[in-house]
């Protein structure tokens, strides 16, 4: 059928692309072209506001950013874990790639997920490391029901997105979905999200490098981008009060379980209405004078690369402080050919104590940090308003929502807390918080957010004390 | 066969087999008719103390409790029914013991009235990419990318359409306004008149009038710089007047690596022999050329003419060098007089706007009306009409916008409206109230247009729903749509999930890992492989000078021995494993075939690639259109379970999963229940055989799982299925060793039956467990219409459906007459009230227990 080969041709295009992309970046040796900071130093009129309530913002005044990245299966603990708890610690062989960012990162032992556990639930351990890894809530078991908690970046955006441009911006590299149904009837929507602006509300996060481009920043070549952004905000302004009305009216005649769907809808139109006023507020994005990215790349390390420059670029740009970032869902299956890894990354870490296959799954959370790392240092070397680096006024979570991948444990999950949180954290260290819910890490970085009120948050049993 | 009669034989079987027990209720009629049956097969392991697999017969604390556990009988009808339980080894209830308990789970503890089955209710649903993508298509006439600009849907029961999980993020609302936007820009004219445009295709230019060998219509024209040629072509000016012609050129080549081609050309444009161009062309490239020219031209005929001519006939000819012409594009006259409407613009304006202000207000609210009427898929009230109307006034209002711009915006609002993403459904209000209503015919219409074509309905079941002739014409309109081909959708978006299908382009597979298990070992290249992975993954600076000396020299071996694998999947044997799926699935559907034959036939879609791919060389398949063929007597293809695609998506990237292939066939085909894997998994013990060189073969590894009682519940049904495909790799190859060893593909069903390979186990699906996959297929068909997940009280929907696709020998219609005159699919629950159920208890029970997908 036509539309078919339309889109397969639109495939071929976007593949063709990204190869001569490709060739094109492994010359510059850097995805995006990240611009030079001055040219982006960000305007911000809340930053009185900001600073007074100290929302988002470090005691020198620079905007204080938070990111969650996830990774998928877990990671083999004897790899992962360093072998002293001190500041002195030596990095194990997975984390070696943070090496240059030692002194800005803490290794946090003892972080928990009791709502992952299989508990009456059964199977269905990657839907729920997925799901609960930032809600730390008891999904709902069920292909359709969903009902999960919100996240901990929404939570945190509710009271500091209104700061900046975007409230928060939500990636992933998961641009393929598998048919058919997802881990042992559990909704797909848990496997695939991470933030969730509501128990029935996943924030779908953005798989398409240029679309996320063009969001941030608007469409186009370099110079009229502001242009055209400002022009699809007049389109959209002029047929809000239309679809508002038709919602209300709609939303009238349906029955109370229909309600839950416009309710979303409604949603989205406040969050167009309140983007509207804010580009006016602000004036126009900064343009960052780079080329816009075009599709998917089809090497896996360049995409997430990708992904992690949009994210650099839009907290240098400041338009937004809250990011999360799933860098595959929970489960995948992916192989690793450019190290050798044929095998697809679930099926190893299921590795029956195989050593070869262990040894593996190592290499592959190794592979993953690697390209964590590589982020950290983009941060490292933008320097923010204050003189600081971006990473030393962020607080970035990296982790996973299973620690053993192979026993599908969601105890002393692998967590990173990466960044110094603008001189309120003190990383450099590897620490061992014996048994608590990762929600309590979420409630002490909540509240170096300037998050107010926030007393509990998911499964938390207080704040954790020592970051 | 018609349903009613149907219902009538169902019913009165019922009523005569249950007369003497009529007054009892239903606990009564459990302890007197139910529990002896199960006292006698099941008590042994799920009553006195046992409990296995947490069910037991004996701890109601109440009445109630009995009817309240729907779920618990729920499963106890899939076990029975699907034969998993009792087990093989036990004695089994009589036929008649198995109808008495069936018919008291469904009639009494689930309390359904089989004259009025619960319809059920489904969330109002949101359109997902493909219809998105389908309902602009036909409403706009626009292709808009839909799978690369719009997020992926998630999905619920397998199914991308399912009401419940499709939900509306701001991000995704905000994309529906881009898209909107962006639909009609490209789409909507906001002028009613522009200059003519009329594009000569090069093609249409012949030579000395002799018309072009390779047909004459549109594309391009290659002239070689070798070659003098003339081509010519004439217009004809309708009037007298100032015109614009835009010559669109391009020089291009077949690159030929390391050779260039020194030739040049000379081209020559002319006018009514009037020269407007000279120009020389060297090599290249594949540059394009653009080349305006405005003429004052009189009414009637102008001759267009191109000369070629070669420069450098001496020169050697190597890269096939040539002018393409494109189009030759005429705009004119520019005379404000002469304009006529742009393209498109009758499609979406039916006359020049009126030039009074309350004229142009009325002509705006007929179209806008009209178009939302058509995008809603039901009537607009008046208000809808008024406030489109209005949006339009403002916009056009503004400066520089004209009447159609103000029009264009207002339909801009109607793509992002509620009303237009999702499907909102009313009921009939022409028939008495009831707690069951039919829903109205413009739902009906969108139920069947978004089932059978993924897209908004047509204009003729617009026109039925809106005199109220639907749902009279309802066989006729199916068959209709089935030959429409826009029923490719179904084909491709059904099979494309329930047999994912789709995924056949995306699945990571690594050939070479697969191809290794069927070639003789080759220790010393594996070795060198492993010695050349050692040193690139170390720092060069850490190796000695010895080290790095070995390194080069392993590396040079490594590369020279470096081969491509013999067989790879590449995009157009993915691609032909997919289409083979749904063309497969689509004979069944167009030519009403019986549907077992997904199971089991003779017959198999392929082309060239695929047809060698299966090793089928034999059969003088040739070129890359897939087409039907009749396969060798005794062939093991045939069916969906041993096609490309299937083995492919149920398979690890470097190895068969015989696990995920018998899942497949469990939860696809036989509809047996399948708890999900315990948690925390104990390690299987290293397999490898004492003597071998070999990993153990996925039938020794799983051999682990028969001696573990825990494991044995389920993988004793999973793996004989799984295991009796291993005749095919990965790659969905025949193969008969692995690692060099024969491979042993007999087994035996937990349900008894031994079968030595595929084709008998294939024998076997057919022969004895046709009902189940009847079953299946219909609870998968149901699930894909409605968009909603299957409930315990569509148990009885689902029966009825099966028995006339057994009584109809299997025929498709069967089925699919069945889904659509179901009462899920004409009706639906009142809001709050819970119809059709004798008790009360169960109320509370409802939205919980689901059918596994």
């Amino acid at each position: 059928m036509k539309t078919k080969d339309a889109s397969r041709q639109t495939i071929a295009a976007e593949r063709s692309a990204s190869l001569s992309r490709r060739h094109f970046l492994r010359g510059l040796g850097a995805c995006l072209a990240l611009p030079a900071f001055e040219s982006l130093r960000p305007f911000n009129l809340f930053a009185a506001e900001a600073a007074s309530r100290r929302l988002a913002t470090t005691a020198t005044g620079a905007p204080l950013r938070t990111a969650f990245i996830f990774f998928p299966n877990g990671a083999i603990p004897s790899a992962w874990w360093p072998q002293l708890e001190t500041a002195n610690f030596g990095l194990s062989s997975t984390l070696k790639p943070l090496e240059p960012a030692r002194q800005l990162i803490q290794v946090m032992g003892g972080l928990d997920h009791v709502c992952a556990n299989p508990g009456l639930d059964g199977g269905g351990d990657h839907a729920r490391g997925n799901g609960v890894f930032l809600t730390g809530v008891r999904l709902k078991k069920s292909a359709t029901d969903i009902r999960a908690g919100i996240s901990i970046d929404q939570a945190i955006a509710r009271e500091v997105g209104h700061l900046t441009r975007f409230p928060s911006l939500e990636l992933t590299c998961d641009n393929v979905r598998q048919s058919g149904a997802c881990d042992s009837n559990y909704s797909c929507a848990y496997q695939y999200n991470i933030s969730w602006s509501s128990a029935s509300t996943p924030m779908t996060p953005e798989a398409n490098p240029r679309l996320a481009f063009e969001r941030l920043f608007g469409a186009g070549a370099p110079g009229a981008r502001a242009e055209t952004a400002k022009r699809r905000r007049l389109e959209q302004q002029s047929v809000l009060d239309f679809v508002l009305e038709d919602a209300h009216r709609l939303q009238r005649r349906l029955a109370a379980h229909d309600k839950d769907k416009l309710d979303q809808y409604l949603t989205g139109i406040r969050t167009i209405e309140t983007r509207i006023q804010k580009a006016e507020q602000f004036g126009p994005a900064k343009d960052p004078e780079i080329a816009t990215p075009a599709g998917v790349p089809s090497d896996y390390a360049e995409y997430i690369q990708v992904m992690f420059d949009l994210m650099v670029l839009a907290f240098q740009t400041d338009s937004t402080r809250v990011a999360t970032f799933c860098l595959a869902h929970d489960g995948d299956n992916r192989s690793f050919g450019e190290i050798g890894i044929f095998e697809g990354h679930h099926d190893l870490s299921h590795h029956q104590d195989k050593p070869d296959r262990i040894k593996k799954v190592a290499e592959i959370d190794l592979w993953y940090v690697k390209q964590f790392a590589r982020f950290l240092q983009k941060l490292q070397d933008t320097k923010d308003l204050d003189g600081r680096s971006l990473l030393h006024n962020s607080m970035i979570v990296y982790g996973g929502g299973n620690a053993d991948g192979n026993r599908h444990t969601h105890t002393n999950l692998p967590i990173v807390l990466a960044g110094a949180g603008g001189g309120t954290l003190t990383p450099g260290r590897y620490v061992k918080h014996g048994s608590k819910p990762a929600t309590n890490l979420f409630l002490s970085l909540a509240d170096r957010m300037g998050v107010h009120g926030l007393e509990r948050f998911g499964d938390s049993t207080g704040r954790l004390k020592d970051v | 066969m018609d349903l009613k009669c149907l219902l009538a034989t169902t019913v009165a079987c019922f009523v005569l087999a249950s007369a003497p027990a009529v007054e009892l209720p239903a606990a009564a009629h459990f302890r007197e008719k139910i529990q002896p049956i199960l006292s006698q097969y099941c008590y042994d392991c799920h009553a006195d103390g046992a409990n296995k697999g947490g069910v037991a017969f004996d701890e109601f604390k109440s009445d109630d409790a009995i009817l309240a556990k729907h779920d618990l009988w729920f499963n106890v009808l899939k076990n029975l029914r699907t034969g998993v339980m009792p087990p093989a080894k036990k004695p089994r209830p009589t036929s008649a013991e198995r109808k008495q308990l069936e018919d008291w789970i469904k009639f009494e503890a689930f309390g359904i009235d089989p004259n009025h089955p619960d319809p059920g209710r489904v969330t109002i649903r949101r359109l997902n990419r493909f219809e998105y993508r389908n309902t602009i298509r036909d409403l706009m006439g626009v292709d808009f990318d839909a799978q690369t600009e719009l997020p992926p849907d998630d999905t619920g029961y397998g199914f991308d359409n399912i009401g419940d999980v499709l939900t509306l993020s701001p991000m995704l609302l905000e994309k529906y306004m881009d898209a909107a936007n962006e639909i009609v820009a490209k789409a909507v004219p906001t002028a009613s008149r522009a200059i003519e445009k009329k594009a000569i295709p090069g093609r249409a230019f012949r030579r000395n009038n002799i018309e072009n060998p390779v047909g004459d219509a549109g594309g391009a024209l290659y002239l070689s710089y070798y070659q003098p040629a003339v081509v010519s072509n004439s217009f004809q000016a309708a009037h007298n007047g100032h015109y614009q012609l835009t010559l669109d050129l391009t020089a291009n080549e077949n690159y030929v690596e390391g050779q260039f081609d020194y030739n040049k050309c000379r081209l020559i444009f002319k006018v009514d022999g009037q020269e407007l161009l000279r120009q020389e062309y060297i090599r290249e490239g594949g540059k394009a050329f653009h080349y305006e020219f405005t003429r004052d031209w009189q009414a009637g005929e102008h001759v267009l003419v191109f000369e070629l001519e070669p420069l450098t006939l001496d020169e050697k000819q190597i890269r096939s060098l040539s002018i393409r012409i494109n189009s030759v594009t005429v705009r004119g006259p520019a005379e404000k007089k002469y304009w006529v409407p742009p393209k498109n613009y009758a499609r979406f304006f039916t006359k020049d706007a009126p030039q009074t202000p309350a004229g142009r207000r009325a002509y705006a609210r007929e179209l806008l009306g009209a178009f939302a009427t058509k995008a809603f898929r039901r009537p607009v009230d008046e208000d809808t009409a008024d406030r489109l109307a209005l949006l339009a006034e403002k916009i056009s209002r503004e400066p520089n916008k004209t009447f159609e711009a103000g029009v264009a915006q207002a339909m801009v609002a109607v793509l992002v409206s509620p009303q237009f993403l999702f499907r909102e459904e009313n009921i009939e209000t022409n028939r008495p109230p009831d707690s069951q209503p039919f829903i109205d015919e413009y739902a009906l219409a969108s139920r069947l247009s978004y089932f059978l074509w993924s897209t908004m309905p047509d204009d003729e079941l617009f026109r039925l729903a809106r005199d109220g002739k639907l749902r009279k014409n309802l066989a006729g309109q199916v068959k209709r749509m089935l030959a429409d081909p826009r029923s490719d959708a179904l084909m491709e978006n059904f099979p494309g999930q329930w047999l994912q299908a789709r995924d056949a382009e995306t699945v990571p597979i690594d050939a070479r890992a697969i191809l290794a298990r069927e070639e003789k070992p080759n220790p010393e290249a594996d070795l060198l492989r492993k010695r050349f992975k050692e040193f690139a993954n170390r720092p060069e600076e850490s190796l000695t000078p010895e080290e790095k000396a070995e390194f080069a020299k392993v590396r040079t071996a490594f590369f020279k021995s470096f081969k491509r694998p013999r067989v790879e999947l590449t995009g157009d044997l993915r691609y032909a494993m997919r289409r083979e799926a749904e063309m497969y699935f689509g004979n069944i559907v167009h030519e009403d075939r019986n549907v077992i034959e997904l199971i089991d036939s003779d017959y198999a879609f392929l082309n060239e690639k695929l047809a060698r791919h299966y090793g089928l060389t034999n059969l003088n398949v040739t070129g890359t259109e897939l087409r039907r063929v009749t396969l060798p007597p005794g062939s093991p293809r045939g069916g969906v379970l041993t096609m490309g695609s299937v083995l492919a998506v149920t398979s690890n990237p470097t190895r068969t999963s015989p696990v995920k292939r018998g899942l497949f066939i469990l939860q696809n085909i036989l509809g047996n229940p399948t708890p999900p894997p315990p948690p925390n998994i104990p390690p299987l013990e290293d397999a490898k055989k004492e003597s071998g060189d070999y990993p153990p073969t996925s039938r020794e590894a799983l051999e682990i799982h028969r001696n573990q009682p825990l494991c044995n519940s389920c993988h004793g049904r999973m793996d004989p299925l799984g295991l009796a495909l291993e005749n095919f790799n990965a790659l969905g190859m025949w193969r008969e060793k692995e690692f060099e060893q024969p491979i042993d593909v007999t087994g035996k069903l937990i349900t008894g039956e031994s079968f030595k390979d595929i084709r008998e186990l294939k024998h076997i699906l057919v022969a004895d467990h046709r009902l189940d996959f009847y079953r299946t297929l219909t609870e998968k068909m149901l699930t894909y219409a409605l968009g909603r997940g299957l409930e315990y009280y569509d148990v009885e929907t689902v029966d009825q459906i099966v028995n006339r696709l057994e009584k109809e020998n299997g025929r498709f219609s069967a089925l699919l007459m069945g889904v659509v005159e179901s009462a899920p699919f004409q009706k639906r629950r009142d809001s709050d009230s819970l119809a059709g159920n004798g008790s009360s208890s169960n109320s509370q029970q409802r939205a919980e227990i689901k059918l596994k997908p």
